[in-house]
């Protein structure tokens, strides 16, 4: 794991110009050296820089980047990892003479071997930039679901620019830094820029699943992967058991691969389901010697420390954990948005950057996690929901069925269980349930609600675009014509999981402190096997997950692998307002910084923040996200904007000629 | 607009942030109030109008929008007096 970043040269330099060029890619490896510690490089050649912070995980001695292929003088330079290298290894050998042990390598030969078509034959999770001397291509690929990172800067006139992060660009000076109202208004409606945006105008991020070429200015990009929920794939003859023997095979290979490293692997355990059964999985495969990781809340609303030291105990795992304040929250916030380079409307991610503090203190480069589980295997509430919304559309005058949205939020006051309001909060797009945004309208009316807190004149050029209509016309035609369910996991995977969980509370906090995730549950193969699966198997009534339960069912304590999904969730006003607050937050959300940084309206943030610091109960959803948004905004605005720069001393650089 | 229409608006306005809204709109169907928000409206509406409102009086034909509201509390008003 670690950073990856290069941009076009012009084909003679002088030396002044070369100098230049050196010394600009050195400030951008710099800029990344939290993601890769262990040794920075960079190599200007004909017509390309490219540059590399490593964390050495896989071949320690040999695994040197930026890699270059002798022969041909293709080189690579590559963040992730590809887990089933061992046998791509021993398929290409016949052809390719390799010199090291490192997944890197096995990436150039099997380049060589079929071009960029390669990446159908990794299992892994990756973001990679070849450069072909050859003719003066260079090729780009991501991950299937964007486990990692890549943004770009196109100018056809000024070149290519390409990063791990955003703030390698800026340190490049191939672009400022200026926040894109678009990208803004679109994480406030679906809580994260989805369409191929960063926060940032300019600056745009290559999709999961998709392959780019840069042929003398002009690129091309190309999906070679989506997650195909088609009604075709499903096998309707499956059992459960046979289906769970099959599924429990799959996944453990899948931690089984993930286990593959020259330092230790451990574990996130958040006491739910998931983890609990990727602990298991683990801790059998290692024969005990399991490390597990976990946030506990000061909180108790947010915490599930108790479900966590169960299974531990239960595992004979070795287990630490770190507890988190609320003002912690607040004081981890400025770290948590210079990694994530977008606006949140949570502070979820804040905990995982403490957790990934105390994994890499102990010495831990690489921990398994288990992100995925709940948008293949229908573990949401929002699934639940489609399921309510369908039967109930199926005769809308019933008043008994709207009632049953009632056993998803047991919490909602029971006044407002009527039929009545039911109706009237849940039948939102009762009319329509053949929309294909059917499922997702209520969260983003609700998160589209924040929009009330811009300034006017933020919002002048964006009149009349609707950041919803947008992303559906991105959608590939034939989802449409999937069943609800399938629709919603798309829509889940493409807005939620890829975006904002594998992003902003994934990648971005876990390599913060330089420590490696790896996802099991969405091993392609794993998530392909999901979408052959009949929804019956996944969601059973509003039971989610049902068949990850039966595999758990022998191996995690009864209490977790019958407990229902529990959100992660964290404080937001609780750990921003109030006489605990951090400095920040009273400085970055007073009318005059807000209205000085121009995005929100000074006068609502402070009635706003009035209203939550007098307030005696519980803050509402809406206010705690508008205030996630103002703050990270903020946030963002005055740390990327202002000017302040990232990372280690660009002089720590080693940057060679070819 | 009368005076128990603008009190209510005011509030509305001042506790969801938003600026103009028709006196028509459904709150939770435009999104104007959320469901935790239904809660904050009604225990305005009880001391501000001296109302003491039953459990199953909340639906939608009496809260759920501005003209709702206003004829609701009206009603309400002539029963206590």
């Amino acid at each position: 794991m670690c950073g990856i970043a290069g941009f076009t040269l012009p084909p003679a330099l002088t030396e002044e110009r070369r100098s230049e060029a050196e010394a600009k890619l050195r400030r951008m490896v710099a800029a990344l050296h939290h993601r890769g510690p262990d040794a920075l490089r960079g190599v200007l050649q004909q017509g390309m820089a490219l540059g590399h912070a490593r964390l050495s995980i896989l071949d320690l001695e040999g695994g040197h980047q930026p890699m270059r292929d002798e022969g041909t003088g293709l080189t690579i330079v590559f963040n992730g990892e590809i887990f089933n290298h061992a046998e791509l290894r021993e398929a290409l050998a016949p052809r390719y003479t390799f010199r090291t042990r490192s997944d890197t390598e096995v990436i150039l030969a099997a380049f060589l071997a079929e071009g960029i078509d390669c990446v159908q034959r990794f299992n892994g999770q990756f973001a990679f930039a070849i450069h072909d001397p050859r003719d003066g291509r260079l090729w780009l690929a991501r991950d299937r679901f964007g486990k990692r990172p890549l943004y770009y800067v196109h100018d056809p006139k000024d070149g290519f620019s390409f990063a791990s992060e955003a703030k390698a660009l800026f340190a490049a000076g191939v672009i400022e830094p200026r926040l894109d109202p678009r990208a803004l208004f679109e994480t406030i409606h679906l809580w994260a820029p989805t369409v191929g945006r960063s926060a940032f105008e300019g600056v745009r991020a290559l999709p999961p699943g998709c392959v780019a070429q840069l042929r003398r200015g002009d690129l091309r990009i190309r999906r070679y992967w989506d997650l195909d929920l088609s009604e075709e794939r499903i096998d309707r003859a499956l059992t459960l058991d046979r289906a769970a023997d099959e599924l429990e095979a799959l996944l453990d290979d899948a931690v089984r691969l993930r286990l593959r490293a020259d330092v230790p692997v451990a574990a996130y355990l958040s006491g739910g389901l998931d983890s609990s059964l990727l602990c298991a999985l683990a801790q059998r495969q290692l024969g005990g010697r399991l490390q597990t990781f976990s946030v506990a809340f000061a909180q108790k609303r947010y915490d599930e420390g108790a479900f966590q030291q169960s299974v531990a105990a239960a595992l004979g795992t070795e287990h630490h954990r770190v507890q988190i304040e609320d003002e912690e929250i607040g004081a981890l916030l400025p770290r948590v948005v210079e990694q994530a380079e977008v606006p949140l409307l949570r502070t979820a991610p804040a905990p995982l950057l403490k957790l990934s503090g105390l994994v890499r203190s102990l010495g831990t480069k690489v921990v398994l996690t288990g992100e995925g589980a709940d948008e293949i295997f229908l573990g949401y509430d929002l699934f639940k929901e489609v399921r309510i919304r369908q039967f109930w559309a199926r005769q809308p005058g019933s008043t008994a069925r709207p009632m049953l949205f009632g056993r998803l939020y047991p919490f909602l006051p029971a006044s407002r269980r009527s039929p009545q309001m039911m109706r009237q909060f849940f039948g939102l797009g009762l009319e329509d349930v053949g929309a294909l945004d059917s499922s997702h309208r209520i969260r983003w009316t609700n998160s589209g609600r924040i929009a009330r807190f811009l300034s006017p004149r933020f919002v002048e050029g964006l009149q009349g675009w609707d950041p919803v209509e947008e992303l559906l016309e991105s959608v590939p035609a034939e989802v449409r014509s999937w069943r609800p369910l399938a629709r919603a996991q798309y829509l889940e995977v493409r807005t939620f999981l890829s975006p904002y969980l594998l992003a902003s509370q994934g990648d971005r906090m876990l390599m913060a402190n330089s420590v490696e995730g790896r996802f099991p549950f969405l091993d392609h193969r794993v998530a392909e096997f999901a979408a052959g699966l009949p929804d019956s198997l996944k969601l059973r009534g509003l039971t989610e997950k049902l068949i990850l339960r039966r595999i758990a069912r022998d191996r995690v304590p009864p209490q977790v692998w019958t407990r229902t999904k529990f959100p992660y969730r964290a404080p937001i006003a609780e750990a921003l307002i109030g006489e605990r607050a951090p400095s920040w937050a009273r400085e970055t959300l007073c009318r005059e910084a807000v209205d000085e940084v121009g995005v929100f309206d000074g006068d609502k943030v402070e009635r706003l923040v009035a209203k939550l610091d007098a307030a005696s109960t519980s803050p509402s959803e809406a206010d705690d996200m508008a205030l996630a948004a103002v703050a990270t905004t903020q946030l963002l605005a005055t740390r990327f904007i202002q000017g302040e720069r990232f990372g280690a001393d660009p002089a720590l650089v080693q940057v060679e000629a070819s | 607009m009368n005076e128990t229409a603008s009190t209510i608006r005011t509030f509305i306005s001042d506790t969801f942030f938003v600026d103009d809204f028709a006196a028509d709109a459904s709150f939770l169907q435009t999104g104007i109030i959320d469901s935790m928000g239904m809660m904050e409206l009604v225990a305005f509406l009880e001391p501000t109008f001296g109302i003491k409102i039953q459990e199953e009086e909340l639906v939608p034909e009496n809260l759920d929008s501005l003209v709702n509201v206003c004829a609701f509390v009206a009603r309400k008003r002539t029963q206590v007096a």
